[in-house]
């Protein structure tokens, strides 16, 4: 891998970023929360398809998810994120590279892998969610079920399936935006 | 926005070590968000003093605003949390409570997040990195991406003035097009600035593997280490707690 490589991650980083920062102050309002593991994928599958064709050699993806997992830490969404994406990152790789770094389909795939991350957002909401209420005994059993209730631990599997499912989608969507726009002015 | 990805050198006050910084949000986010050894009273009580340092730092930096802010919001949720929630019973706990357990947890984080953008230079940052020996695979593209933000951002608000122009926008006559028509044109001009980042980044010598330096000089000072003492503080009540020393 080259300094124009590690430079190009860096690029298409920082705009992925970018979509992720606004989606997210979405996010703050609380009924959007969940949503952002709909969002994200979808929006950031159009950059991330166009990253892509930049990909030719082993390690970007993997950077790149791994730059993520980073981010998240640093803006205080906790260690989960970065343990997904280190292996989300690695199994996104292998795919695309298994493609040769040019099949298209694999490609949308990838797409999908990657954003597995995302859901790992949410990962400590639902582990630290017990240890929570156990502290907070006093306030009533009531309580406790009310809660538990509206976010219940399947969700949390549910979050990486849609998380998974809207990175395909996104995918589709890079790659279709891809065709219209970007082979034409000789980007792609 | 733009400023939020900058670091503002001049009025930053108090100048901690990057390093510092990365503890600090990583105890936040154990304790906090994590809620690590919350069965512990001297740790709830801890967590709320820590999740108020960021606020306080912020306080330092000059970012008055910011920091009066985010301090009414945890305020606020804090409160509610000890006080009201309690009191609430069905609909209104499960609308209301909620919003606010997940909210008080988050925004320490949060607020550390933003205070740690605003007042880190990508230098700084860079030399932090370097110093916990982080492969440069990962330094270069992250340094990249921390001087391309404010780029990207700038590019994003004047191709959105321009498609307001054309009533691309919500509640515009072309709605549809809304995400297409600002998104395309981001990514194909974030290519081409990208490249000519690139040969200019190949000039400063980035792609060679040789050993670079870095005339930022970083360490820890003064206020780092009272900061990573308050943090030891910290663990020390947690492992105490633990074995039942502290309740």
């Amino acid at each position: 891998m080259k300094g124009k490589d590690l430079i190009n991650i860096g690029i298409f980083s920082a705009i992925y970023f970018v979509i992720v920062f606004i989606v997210a102050m979405l996010g703050m309002i609380p009924i959007f929360l969940p949503l952002l593991a709909v969002i994200v994928p979808i929006l950031g599958g159009i950059p991330f398809m166009l990253f892509l064709t930049r990909v030719k050699k082993f390690g970007m993806i993997w950077i790149m998810s791994v730059i993520m997992g980073v981010l998240m830490l640093l803006t205080g969404m906790s260690w989960p994120p970065l343990a997904v994406s280190i292996v989300s990152g690695l199994i996104a790789e292998l795919i695309y590279k298994s493609g040769d770094y040019k099949s298209a389909s694999k490609a949308v795939i990838t797409s999908g892998v990657f954003s597995l991350w995302i859901a790992g957002n949410y990962l400590p909401l639902f582990f630290a969610a017990e240890k929570y209420w156990e502290s907070r005994q006093n306030f009533g059993q009531d309580y406790i079920d009310t809660v538990t209730k509206l976010m219940p631990m399947w969700m949390c599997p549910v979050m990486f399936v849609v998380a998974f499912v809207c990175g395909i989608i996104g995918g589709l969507l890079g790659k279709a935006l891809l065709k219209k726009h970007f082979e034409k002015a000789g980007i792609a | 926005m733009s400023g939020l990805f900058t670091a503002n050198v001049e009025n930053r006050g108090l100048i901690l070590d990057p390093r510092t910084k990365l503890a600090l949000m990583i105890t936040l986010v154990i304790f906090a968000l994590g809620g690590t050894g919350s069965e512990i009273k001297a740790i709830r009580y801890a967590v709320v003093v820590l999740s108020l340092l960021p606020i306080i730092l912020l306080t330092t930096a000059k970012q008055y605003k910011k920091a009066a802010l985010f301090g009414i919001i945890y305020t606020v949720l804090k409160l509610a949390e000890v006080f009201l929630v309690p009191t609430l019973t069905d609909a209104a706990l499960s609308l209301l409570g909620v919003c606010c357990l997940i909210f008080v947890r988050l925004m320490p984080g949060l607020i550390m997040g933003a205070y740690t953008l605003s007042s880190t230079t990508v230098s700084e940052f860079i030399a932090a990195m370097h110093k916990m020996h982080i492969p440069q695979q990962i330094t270069i593209p992250m340094s990249v991406m921390f001087r391309f933000f404010p780029t990207v951002l700038e590019e994003f608000s004047s191709i959105n003035t321009a498609m307001k122009m054309r009533d691309i926008r919500i509640g515009g006559k072309h709605a549809g097009k809304l995400l297409e028509y600002r998104l395309i044109p981001l990514m194909v001009c974030s290519v081409n600035i990208g490249s000519e980042l690139s040969a200019a980044a190949l000039t400063r010598g980035l792609g060679t593997t040789v050993k670079r330096t870095n005339i930022c000089k970083i360490g820890f000072h003064v206020q780092d280490i009272v900061i990573l003492l308050s943090l030891l503080i910290v663990y020390i009540l947690l492992i105490l707690g633990k074995v039942g020393a502290v309740i």
